[in-house]
């Protein structure tokens, strides 16, 4: 396999008080390949959102190994942490996150930007992400001016712009309906089929699961199946003395 | 642009802020512009009475102005003086026989010379319209910048001074100092005049032309003019000489501790805005923690998004200090316009230029802390901040 990237024993624990450590990551192992469309599915607090941060650049693991492109990037400092966001990966996340204040087109061009694209360049840039995913009439909009399936677009656009090798989306399709959600899928199917870009994409939804090569079901902090059994994730795992719904404040 | 729609996501709490670093502003410019002339008139003080020795009838005065009588036979006394190159005489009272309540820097006043300064006076005084008065040229006067529109006086009409008409000659170019809100005649004409404010029983007794109110000493190269004053006390009697020191140390002191209070007024309440902004500021980050997560998952280092805050902090101060500028030289322009006498008020470049730099620098100042903290914000807290 082409591995593009990979997660070693992956250990993570949050703080939440005097003695009061949640586990997040308790050791999990995964291997995604270069082109792959994978799912990360798993019960609320199975350490879901927490392995897309670690191999998503955003979080830092307590222990284990993580390579991106054959590379490592666990202990890399911060600074070279927001390169390699900027430049190697690209985010889709739930609720359309896209900054009110900016057009769609500003929008996409601040990721280019932030990248090191002069402007000029980056809206260029921006322009092309946004014709290519159908919102060629829509530039000029403000994010309040389009609907929530476009909005996603936008965020895909984005996510695209800077031609990155992976795109991890977190919860994607979470706050769409089901025409606009698979509209999404398709979407990003077809961009993982013609530009071969990775995505990896954590979600709850088993239609998105389906719609991937593969689901990687997390449970209590560890890859419990790695195929294509969507099924074992809509079993909520409860651990003997552990609350199924941990704090808001931690990402799990 | 997008800086300006950040900062009006809020519209009334953004309007607010900005109130708080106009009204600053404003305050710095009025409070300032009211300490920049009273700056203005006595470095114009200083200038005017320069080197030059006062020297007044029996005790010393503030500025050599008494209106005490002092025989002119003590010229003469006074050139023996070593030192002296020059003493010249001359008749000054108020412009008004009622004396104003409030006056800023000098009151309008009258003076009379003798003509004997010519070629010595090294203070130069331009005409805008006319020409100078002729030594001893009698029912003609010579008028300050500030005092044309309160006299109505026009060049070859006549003016009133102390009931009595005069021809006017010449209008006086703006000296920022004494001559502004001066009307200079002969010292034939300003003796007759004191002379008929006089109380009947002295009036007859007095010969009106061998009195002055005043005698200004010049003094030759290299002598100091502090030891020439004291020379004349020691060697003329009856009379109060005052070097160009006293005027320094009297006026020039106070001056700037009254300055310095005024500027200390108004920068207290520029501070207060620039807490606002701090405040203003703070909230918005804390309001946009997700939006920061955002962008730093999508690449955003430190610098841009300090820079993002600043530039807002900035901008809010930028407006805030323009909106004051502008408030505060409408204030002051009308200010000035509905006073006939001196202007109350100097907008300087340097008042508008440091007020509007100081509003700046705290605005950036303000927005310090709040960018940084979003700067810092962990990637994964801020995108899970609701």
């Amino acid at each position: 396999m082409n591995t593009i990237i990979e997660g070693k024993n992956l250990v993570k624990e949050y703080r939440l008080g005097k003695d009061n450590y949640v586990h997040a990551l308790r050791g999990a192992s995964v291997e995604i390949a270069k082109g792959e469309m994978v799912a990360i599915m798993g019960p609320s607090g199975s350490g879901k959102s927490t392995l897309m941060h670690i191999l998503g650049c955003l979080d830092e693991p307590d222990g284990g190994e993580v390579c991106l492109n054959d590379r490592r990037v666990d202990g890399v400092s911060g600074r070279e942490l927001t390169k390699i966001r900027s430049r190697e990966l690209g985010f889709v996340f739930q609720g359309f996150n896209l900054v009110s204040t900016l057009t769609a087109l500003e929008n996409v061009a601040l990721a280019a930007e932030y990248a090191g694209t002069p402007r000029k360049l980056a809206l260029r840039c921006a322009e092309r992400a946004l014709r290519r995913v159908g919102l060629a009439d829509r530039m000029r909009h403000m994010p309040s001016e389009l609907s929530g399936g476009q909005q996603q677009r936008v965020a895909i656009a984005r996510a695209l712009v800077n031609s990155p090798a992976v795109i991890l989306g977190d919860e994607p399709t979470g706050d769409l309906d089901t025409a606009t959600s698979d509209e999404i899928m398709v979407m990003m199917r077809e961009i993982n089929e013609t530009t071969g870009t990775t995505f990896v994409l954590v979600t709850h939804n088993p239609e998105v699961g389906e719609a991937c090569d593969r689901v990687i079901n997390m449970r209590d902090g560890v890859v419990a199946t790695t195929g294509d059994e969507v099924s074992v994730t809509m079993q909520p795992f409860v651990e003997p003395g552990w609350s199924a719904e941990p704090s808001m404040a931690v990402p799990t | 642009m997008t800086v300006i729609r950040n900062i009006f996501r809020r519209k009334l709490r953004a309007l607010l802020t900005i109130s708080g670093i106009t009204i600053g502003v404003f305050a710095l410019i009025v409070m300032g512009a009211m300490a920049e002339k009273i700056t203005l008139l006595v470095d114009g003080g200083l200038k005017w009475t320069g080197d030059k020795v006062t020297v007044s009838a029996g005790s010393a005065s503030l500025g050599g102005f008494s209106t005490e009588p002092l025989a002119l036979s003590k010229i003469k006394t006074i050139e023996k003086v070593p030192g002296v190159a020059r003493a010249s005489a001359n008749v000054t009272m108020l412009l008004s026989k009622k004396q104003s309540a409030v006056n800023m820097g000098m009151p309008p006043m009258v003076t009379g010379g003798d003509g004997r300064d010519e070629g010595y006076e090294s203070f130069e005084l331009r005409y805008s319209d006319g020409r100078e008065l002729r030594t001893g040229e009698r029912g003609a006067v010579t008028v300050g910048a500030d005092l044309v529109k309160k006299l109505g006086a026009k060049v070859g009409e006549d003016v009133t001074i102390r009931g009595k008409r005069f021809r006017v000659v010449g209008i006086m170019e703006k000296t920022l100092t004494g001559p502004d809100s001066s009307v200079y005649m002969s010292l034939h004409d300003a003796q007759n005049l004191l002379h008929a404010d006089m109380p009947e029983v002295v009036r007859s007794n007095v010969d009106r032309h061998s009195w002055a109110t005043g005698i200004t000493v010049y003094v030759k190269e290299g002598y100091d003019p502090e030891k020439v004053a004291a020379s004349i006390n020691k060697q003329v009697k009856g009379v109060a000489a005052t070097g160009p020191k006293a005027f320094k140390e009297q006026v020039g002191d106070s001056t700037r501790i009254f300055t310095s209070i005024i500027f200390g007024i108004a920068l207290i309440s520029l501070l207060v805005g620039g807490l606002s902004v701090a405040n203003t500021m703070t909230m918005s980050v804390s309001e946009r923690t997700r939006e920061i997560g955002i962008r730093k998952a999508i690449g955003a280092s430190h610098f841009p998004v300090i820079r993002q805050f600043l530039s807002e902090s900035a901008a809010i101060a930028l407006i805030g200090g323009l909106f004051g500028l502008a408030l505060g030289a409408l204030f002051t322009f009308a200010a000035n316009s509905g006073n006939a006498g001196t202007p109350l008020f100097l907008l300087t470049g340097r008042l508008v230029a440091g007020s509007i730099g100081f509003a700046l620098g705290l605005g950036v100042l303000s927005g310090l802390y709040p960018a940084w903290h979003a700067a810092s914000l962990n990637p994964v807290v801020a995108l899970r901040y609701e």
